[in-house]
This record gives structure tokens, C-alpha cells and sequence, in this order.
């Protein structure tokens, strides 16, 4: 899946086109006017329409193809597929529940992660930083995004991962608080592994979408606030990060969306045991993970049915996160634009 | 001046004559708060800005020069004059915005007898003492009415309950605001109207009780009957507070300011103040060639 | 609430001149809570910027690690031999990744075939036909960026494998297209976007056949960013890896599929090679994002 703020061309007027801006009339960021309707020659409408068209093809075609792939899987073991039991192929159990929880529990680590290293960065960038180094800093976040996951997952499984094993590991596991999120036998692959990697890949987003968001905030808000006698960190405080609440929070959806997908380092890193976690020091699976390391071997039939039906279970999940991301982008452009501040005049 | 232990007796004030009640009281209050008495008649009392020989440069470009003026104590002077001519640029020299949008001010600054940019001076702290208004209304668009209006005093530090409420309905009436919104104070605040918003604006500038009020074009983003209030609002408020009003409306400044400051654009595009004085005085004899033209329409 | 100050009620009602003193009174809380709490709230933010800051070298720190080792491991393996040579059976050193290197561009082409034609046109779709259905697409792509692209894989693989019953670059190709599609549509009609409205309904009224005119007119102006847009997808695309593992003969015809293979193999010789292309694609994917931005840049320059 490929990260829409990271590869978005740095467009000579504004800055890279967030999802959910352009549109048409006062939807739209920079409002203008229509273009006439002029009637074009055939072959280019035909063109524009038919690759509109194809557009649509595919999108339903992805769909309907993962559900039709995967009903054999839900006919055989039911819809409580979703969130029971175990995957066990050799054994013939398929079933998708301790999947759903480990791409959860992995999902929900990341974030506790990156959410407050993230929202640390972007503030740093966007308020604190002088902006001769806040754009290169910024660069190099955003070319963390453009490594391949795969090169992220090698990195994390032959260098990472013995870290872990041992400096990490050992240290959690003594925690005297902990203990019962972080106890082992750990030798490595781990859900928190698992966790840092989305962690890092999945940073990049965050930070780009939120620094947006900060930056949003108007000026004389912050004026304001200034001439009121706030100091910097007030101001920021006070003003900025309450304003840009709500784009953040699209942030780290989107963020989720991203990090619930992600499969090929996890599948590296996660240590592939397909049964809820003990602890986070030992391995687990997600859906991603499971759907990487089993499709080969599946047997044909039920076997690489249920597999396609972990897919659809994770296509579930991924666009119920991203249409949510989406809205509250286009939420919060629409009310910037309607004027957060009700009529002016 | 302050005796411990000494128990207020409110007989002993009342004296017919009114203003030895009022010293009374002040001698009163003087105990409470912890202030000498003189200090707390601003009826001698009053802060003025004095700006002198003042010139404002962004990066290599000079925006106005020279400017040597003085606000008397509550009054309101009111800075006219076409756009671009630096009156804004001036007016945030006083409570040295300037320090964020990289402005370098030249010249002194006084509030008061305080050397605005004086080596001890603490921006945030001077600040306190300076109440600002801009052009479009702002308030904070995620806070309620009344955390709007309070959110000064928060600010600086002020946190008893008791003391925010009432400084903040205080508020709201100075603005003549209370009435409008006394029911709906923890509503948000963009639900009200422009010329509503601009008067929570003011009202949040007078809630940390300010000697002087910079206004930016207050009104120019309102329509005529929200700039009627306001401009009367801005009448009744010079009572106390010491009023610098930038605007492009010279009616405007003929009908609420006491003093005119006439800033135009030198020949060489840098702004420049042209005429100070008072009101009536500049506008029916202007001294300066260029006020003439200016006010009656032939510049600007 | 009463207006009334707590003086003013304890001395039994309002009295004239109290207003003025009351606000010297205000006045006088406001200043000293300004003076005494200034040094408390300074530092208070100092403390915060400080943790704030902290946060860019914890968030750059795995950037620079994955790079440095990346580099050193990678450069040990890579030479014009292993640019050049064919893989040999594991086990058995020398060879090298060419295979994969020319399958990964061969896949890369195909998506490119796919999904550069067909973003343009939806975009200039979006462009001149606003209104609910393009909305609609809108959404959808955007949307559709944010499914996983081992989904995408197996919708190709359900398209292509299942009915064929033999994996090919063109299925992997058709994959990495459909990925990068939402992107490039995304950035083709933001870069058209920027073109002035006026410059497309002066080329109207010159008379000029209307399709002449959008592809004159719009595209050309809307060239920088179109160019870069696309290269920043097919940068984005070149890296996949799970779209391959269903759509893909061998690990020896893909670059990322061999860093996958490879790294959870024992041999060090087939970790060594593992490094090795992911040095090379590394390398490809900063030089396409690099020449994407330069190519911004300059046609920017060009146009201004």
C-alpha cells in the first residue's frame, strides 16, 4: 500500500495535495470557477469516460473478487470466521479470530509508540525549529517513507532483532511493574519487534499530516494569544495544538489504516505463531503476517480460500479506518472553509 | 501605609463629600490589595505611549520612518492614513509583536515611563499591560464565550475561580456584551455574529484590564451598525483605558478619536507620520500640505 | 454572578466613583500575576520544547541506523559482477541479481503502461467534469491508496493466476499499477489544478479543436507536476513486495522478492545477496525521488 503524503509531488503553488482537498466549487481548498461545459471531440470523452469507468470497474472488481475468492472459507466455518479460533491449517482449523487480535494488539502498540514521537516531531518542526532546518529535517522523515518495506523488515530481522534478544528483551522482562506485559521466553521475534518496525514505518505519515495540521492554524489566533502576554509555549499550547486536534486525529487514523495493512516486515520480524500473545516479548501473528507466510503453502480449495478470507477480513478493517481518516479530513477542510467562525459579517 | 490586623469600618465612610469617600475607599482597597493609594486613583493616574524617532525595517526594506508621537493618557488617538503607510507596523511596535514577525524596530518606545524594548523588559509581562484588537475577528475558535474572554487572565497566571468570573463578567459588560451572551456563555464563540465576535474580542482585551488598547481596523470587516457599536464602545472606553486606533476611515476617526496621527507614503514609497494633533484641528486647518490633500480626497 | 464586587457588597451597595478604583484594583492582580507566574510558565515551555525536541533524533535515529547498515553490509556485495551475472544455485557463491533486476523492471513497465495513461485521463476526468460522480471517485481513490497492496496482490493474483493458471510479470504488473493509480491520479489533477482557468478558456476561444486545446494548454502547464507525481508513485511501486509474492514465477525475477526470500534463509552467502539489492534498491528509489523533485523544481523554474 502506498503512502499518498510521501509520494506527492511538491506542487509549485502549495504544498503536496492532502487527501480529501480539490473538489469541485466550495468544497474545495482554492475555490474557482467552473469551466464552461464545453461539448469535446468524441474521442477524448470517450477516453475520459472510459478510463473513468475502468477506475470503477477495478474498484468494485478488487472487492467483489477478494469476497467471491474467500465465500468458500465463510461458507465452511461460518461468519464467525471474523473472531473465533484458531488458524491452524495442518490441523484443519481456519479460523480468523487470534489474527484479528494480534493485528490489533500490534496496531495498538505502534501507536501507543508513534503517536507521541510523532506529535513531538511535528511540533518541534513546525514551531520550534527555524525554518531553514525544519524543511531539510523534514525531507529526511519523508524519506523514511520511501524505503521498501522489505528493506525496513531485512534491517529489523538481521540487525534489529538480535538487539532485541539481547539488550532489550532482558531488560523488560526485569521490570518489576510490568511483568505481566513484558515476560518471556523471548529469542527475538516478538509482537513488540513486530510493533516498533510499523512503529518507524508508519512515523512519516504522522508527521507529515500533522505538521499540516499545525500549520493550519491561523496566524492571528496565534497573534492573539501572543498579545494577550501567552508565551511561546502557551500559544502552542493553547492555540495551535487545540486548533489542529482534529486533523491530527485524521492523522493517526490514517496512520492506523496504514500500520492494520502493513505485512511484508511484520511478517519478517513478528515470528509467525498464529495463537494470542502471552506477552509482548513473544511472537504472534497478524492478518498480514498470516496471509504472507501461509498463501504459498495453502492447500487449493479451503486452504487458499480461507487465506483470501483473512484478506477480506483485513480489507474490511482497512477501509472502515480509512473512510472514517478520510471524512475527518474532508470534515475539517470544510468547516476551514465555511469559516470555522461561523458568518464573518 | 498598610497596617495588619486593622478592621474596615464602613461608617467611616460615609462622609458626604464624594471624594473623600472615594479616598476612603481607596485607603480601603489600598489595604486589601497590598497597593499604595495614589496608585489607585486613575483619576491622576493613566499610562500614555510616547514614541520616539521610531523607524520600522523588514529585512532590507523600510516600511515607515521617523515616527515621533506621543498618546496622552486616556485618550484615543486614532492613525489614518491610506494603506501600506506603516500605521499598523507602528501600533504592533508598541506591544512588540515585531519580536515575531521579524520587524526590527529602531527608535524608543515608552509605555508610560517604559522603555518598551529596554534590556529588563519581559515581553510577555509588558504584554499584560497591553490589550489588542485586530483587524478580522479571532477569537479562539475551539474555546467557549466565556474561555474566551478569560483566557488573558489564564494566561498571565491568574487561576482563582472567583476572580476569573468576575473579572471576566466585568468584562463582558465593559464590552456591552453581557446581556447578549450572559446565557450562552459556554457556548461555542464562533456561533456569533462578526460584529458579536469582534466585541468578544474586545472584551477579552479589556478582561486582563489593560492601560492601553491597540486597535487594528477594528471595524473594517463589519458592517455599519456593528461598527456604530463599537465605535461608541470605543468612545466610552477611553474613559479608562488609553486608546491607539489605526484606520483607513477618516470619518471614523473624526467621529471617536481625540487625537489624529496622519501617516502617508513619502516619495520614496517608505511611510512616514505627516501631522499630529488634535482631531478637529487637523482635520479642518491641517498645517501640512499633504493632510490637506489627504483629507480632502485628492491623496490617498 | 452578580456584578457587584465583593468590595462593593461588603460596604453596602455601589457608590459612584468605585468603577475606576475597581479597575486599579483588577489592574493591579493582573500585573503582579503576570510578574510572578512569568518565570513558572517560561520554564514550563522550555521543558516542553525540550521533550518535543528530543523526539526528531529518536524518530531520525532508526532512519540513519537502517541506512548505515544498509550501506556498509550492501556495499561488500555489490560489484559490476553482481549488477551483471545471473543468480546461482544457492549454496554456491558468485552470481548475482541481474535476473532480478531486469524482472523488476520489466514488472515496473508494465504497471507503468498501466497506470500512467489511465491516471492521466481520469484526472483530467476529475478536472473537467466536476461534480458528484467525480467526488465519488475522488473518495474512492483515495480510499483505495489506503488498502494494503498484499490485497491488491491477491485481487491481481484472483484476476490474473486463477484464471490463467500461471504467474506472470503482467499480473505483477497489473498489481503494482492499480497501487500506484490513486497516486498519480491524486497528483496529476492537483498539478492541473494550478493551471490558470483563464490560460485553458483563452486557448478555447481561439477556436482550437477543445481536445487540442486540454492536451496543449492544461498539460503542458501541468507537465512538472504530472512528471514528478508519476516518478514519486513509480518510486513508491518499485519497492513492493507483496503484490509479487502471488503474481511472481521466482525470487530470481524480482528484487524485492529476492531481499524477502533471502533474509530468512540461513546461508550468510544468500543474506550477503540480500543486502546487496537492497543496497541497489535503496539507491534506485533515492534516485528516483531525487530526479523526481529536481525534475519539479527545474520545470518550475523554467515556467515561473
Amino acid at each position: 500500500m502506498i503512502d499518498p503524503i510521501a509520494s506527492s509531488p511538491p506542487s509549485p503553488v502549495a504544498g503536496p495535495p492532502e487527501p480529501g482537498e480539490g473538489g469541485d466549487g466550495p468544497a474545495g481548498l482554492r475555490p474557482w470557477r467552473k469551466p464552461r461545459r464545453l461539448p469535446s471531440g468524441p474521442l477524448y470523452a470517450i477516453l475520459r469516460w472510459g478510463a473513468a469507468g475502468f477506475f470503477a470497474v477495478l474498484m468494485i472488481g478488487l472487492v467483489v473478487s477478494i469476497v467471491s475468492q474467500s465465500s468458500q472459507a465463510f461458507t465452511h466455518s461460518g461468519i464467525s470466521f471474523l473472531w473465533s479460533g484458531t488458524w491452524n491449517p495442518d490441523a484443519g482449523d481456519y479460523a480468523g479470530g487470534t489474527l484479528v487480535v494480534g493485528t490489533v494488539l500490534t496496531t495498538l502498540v505502534a501507536m501507543v509508540l508513534v503517536v507521541p514521537v510523532g506529535l513531538g516531531i511535528s511540533v518541534s518542526l513546525s514551531e520550534l525549529t527555524p525554518r531553514w532546518l525544519a524543511g531539510p529535517l523534514s525531507t529526511s522523515i519523508e524519506f523514511l517513507a520511501a524505503v521498501p518495506s522489505v528493506v525496513v523488515g531485512l534491517w529489523a530481522l538481521l540487525i534489529l532483532s538480535p538487539v532485541f534478544a539481547t539488550d532489550v528483551e532482558p531488560v523488560l522482562e526485569g521490570l518489576p511493574v510490568l511483568s505481566w506485559v513484558f515476560h518471556g521466553p523471548a529469542y527475538g521475534p516478538s509482537v513488540l519487534l513486530a510493533s516498533v518496525v510499523l512503529a518507524i514505518m508508519i512515523l512519516p505519515t504522522v508527521v507529515a499530516l500533522s505538521r499540516t495540521a499545525l500549520g493550519g492554524v491561523p496566524l492571528s489566533d496565534r497573534e492573539a494569544a501572543m498579545a494577550l502576554g501567552a508565551t511561546h509555549w502557551q500559544v502552542v499550547r493553547h492555540t495551535v495544538l487545540p486548533g489542529a486536534r482534529s486533523g491530527i486525529v485524521a492523522a493517526v487514523t490514517l496512520a492506523v489504516g496504514r500500520a492494520l495493512g502493513e505485512s511484508i516486515a511484520v511478517a519478517l520480524v513478528i515470528g509467525n505463531r498464529p495463537a494470542i500473545p502471552h506477552s509482548l516479548l513473544a511472537p504472534g501473528a497478524t492478518l498480514g503476517s498470516a496471509i504472507v507466510n501461509e498463501f504459498a503453502e495453502a492447500s487449493p480449495g479451503l486452504g487458499t480460500s480461507s487465506v483470501i478470507a483473512l484478506a477480506a477480513v483485513l480489507l474490511l478493517l482497512t477501509i472502515l479506518v480509512n473512510v472514517v481518516g478520510q471524512l475527518l479530513i474532508r470534515v475539517r477542510n470544510g468547516r476551514r472553509l465555511l469559516g470555522v467562525r461561523g458568518a464573518v459579517v | 501605609m498598610k497596617r495588619h490586623g486593622e478592621v474596615t469600618n464602613p461608617a467611616s465612610n460615609h462622609s458626604s463629600d464624594p471624594r473623600a469617600r472615594v479616598e476612603n475607599r481607596s485607603g480601603q482597597l489600598a489595604r486589601e490589595s497590598k497597593l499604595p493609594a495614589d496608585r489607585l486613583d486613575p483619576r491622576t493616574h493613566g499610562t500614555g505611549v510616547t514614541l520616539d524617532n521610531v523607524s520600522i525595517t523588514f529585512g532590507a526594506h523600510l516600511a515607515v520612518r521617523n515616527v515621533t508621537l506621543q498618546m496622552p493618557a486616556r485618550q484615543v488617538t486614532a492613525l489614518v492614513g491610506p494603506s501600506g503607510c506603516g500605521k499598523t507596523s507602528v501600533l504592533r511596535a508598541i506591544n512588540r509583536l515585531h519580536d515575531h514577525t521579524g520587524g526590527a524596530v529602531r527608535g524608543t518606545v515608552r509605555l508610560g515611563n517604559l522603555d518598551v524594548y529596554g534590556p529588563d523588559v519581559q515581553p510577555e509581562v509588558l504584554r499584560s499591560r497591553i490589550g489588542m484588537v485586530f483587524q478580522r475577528p479571532n477569537p479562539f475558535p475551539t474555546m467557549s464565550i466565556f474561555d474566551n474572554v478569560i483566557s488573558g487572565l489564564r494566561f498571565n497566571g491568574v487561576r482563582k475561580k472567583r476572580l476569573l468570573r468576575e473579572m471576566g463578567v466585568a468584562a463582558l459588560h465593559n464590552a456591552a456584551l453581557w446581556d447578549i451572551v450572559k446565557d450562552r456563555l459556554d457556548q461555542p464563540a464562533v456561533r456569533l455574529s462578526g460584529g458579536q465576535q469582534q466585541r468578544l474580542c474586545i472584551a477579552r482585551a479589556l478582561a486582563i484590564e489593560p492601560e492601553v488598547l491597540l486597535m487594528d481596523e477594528p471595524c473594517s470587516a463589519l458592517d455599519p451598525v456593528a461598527t456604530a457599536k463599537i465605535e461608541d464602545l470605543i468612545r466610552h472606553l477611553s474613559s479608562e483605558v488609553t486608546i491607539a486606533l489605526v484606520t483607513h476611515n477618516m470619518f471614523q476617526a473624526a467621529r471617536v478619536s481625540d487625537t489624529v496621527a496622519v501617516f502617508l507614503l513619502g516619495d520614496d514609497r517608505i511611510g512616514e507620520l505627516v501631522e499630529v494633533g488634535p482631531t478637529d484641528g487637523v482635520f479642518d486647518t491641517p498645517s501640512d500640505a499633504r493632510t490637506k490633500a489627504y483629507v480632502t480626497g485628492h491623496v490617498g | 454572578m452578580s456584578m457587584l464586587s465583593s468590595v462593593q457588597v461588603a460596604l453596602g451597595g455601589p457608590m459612584p466613583d468605585m468603577g475606576l478604583v475597581e479597575v486599579a484594583r483588577r489592574r493591579a492582580v493582573v500585573r503582579d500575576s503576570a510578574r510572578r507566574s512569568i518565570r513558572r510558565r517560561r520554564m514550563t515551555g522550555h521543558a516542553m520544547q525540550v521533550i518535543c525536541l528530543i523526539a526528531v533524533p529518536i524518530g531520525l535515529a532508526p532512519l540513519v541506523a537502517l541506512l548505515i547498515a544498509t550501506v556498509a553490509k550492501g556495499a561488500g556485495a555489490v560489484s559490476i559482477d553482481f549488477l551483471t551475472h545471473a543468480p546461482t544455485p544457492s549454496g554456491v557463491p558468485g552470481g548475482g541479481i541481474s535476473t532480478a533486476i531486469v524482472g523488476s523492471g520489466e514488472i515496473v513497465a508494465y504497471a507503468i503502461a498501466l497506470a500512467v495513461p489511465l491516471g492521466l485521463f481520469i484526472a483530467l476526468f476529475l478536472f473537467e467534469r466536476p461534480g458528484g460522480v467525480a467526488s465519488a471517485i475522488r473518495f474512492s481513490a483515495d480510499v483505495l491508496s489506503g488498502v494494503p497492496s498484499i490485497i491488491v496482490g491477491i485481487f491481481a493474483y484472483a484476476v490474473f493466476v486463477e484464471r490463467f493458471h500461471h504467474v506472470s510479470n503482467v499480473a505483477a504488473g497489473f498489481a503494482l499499477g492499480v497501487l500506484m493509480l490513486p497516486i498519480m491520479v491524486r497528483a496529476n489533477e492537483e498539478a492541473m489544478r494550478t493551471v490558470s482557468i483563464d490560460l485553458w478558456e483563452a486557448g478555447v476561444s481561439l477556436g482550437a479543436r477543445r481536445s487540442r486545446v486540454a492536451r496543449s494548454v492544461v498539460l503542458r502547464g501541468a507537465l512538472p507536476g504530472v512528471v514528478t507525481g508519476n516518478l514519486l508513485a513509480v518510486a513508491r511501486a518499485v519497492g513492493e513486495t507483496a503484490p509479487l509474492l502471488f503474481t511472481v514465477v521466482s525470487p530470481a525475477f524480482a528484487m524485492t522478492l529476492l531481499i524477502f526470500n533471502d533474509a530468512t534463509e540461513p546461508f550468510p552467502d544468500a543474506q550477503q545477496t540480500a543486502w546487496g539489492t537492497a543496497l541497489v534498491l535503496l539507491a534506485l528509489v533515492l534516485i528516483l525521488s531525487v530526479t523526481a523533485r529536481t525534475v519539479a523544481w527545474t520545470l518550475n523554474r523554467k515556467t515561473r
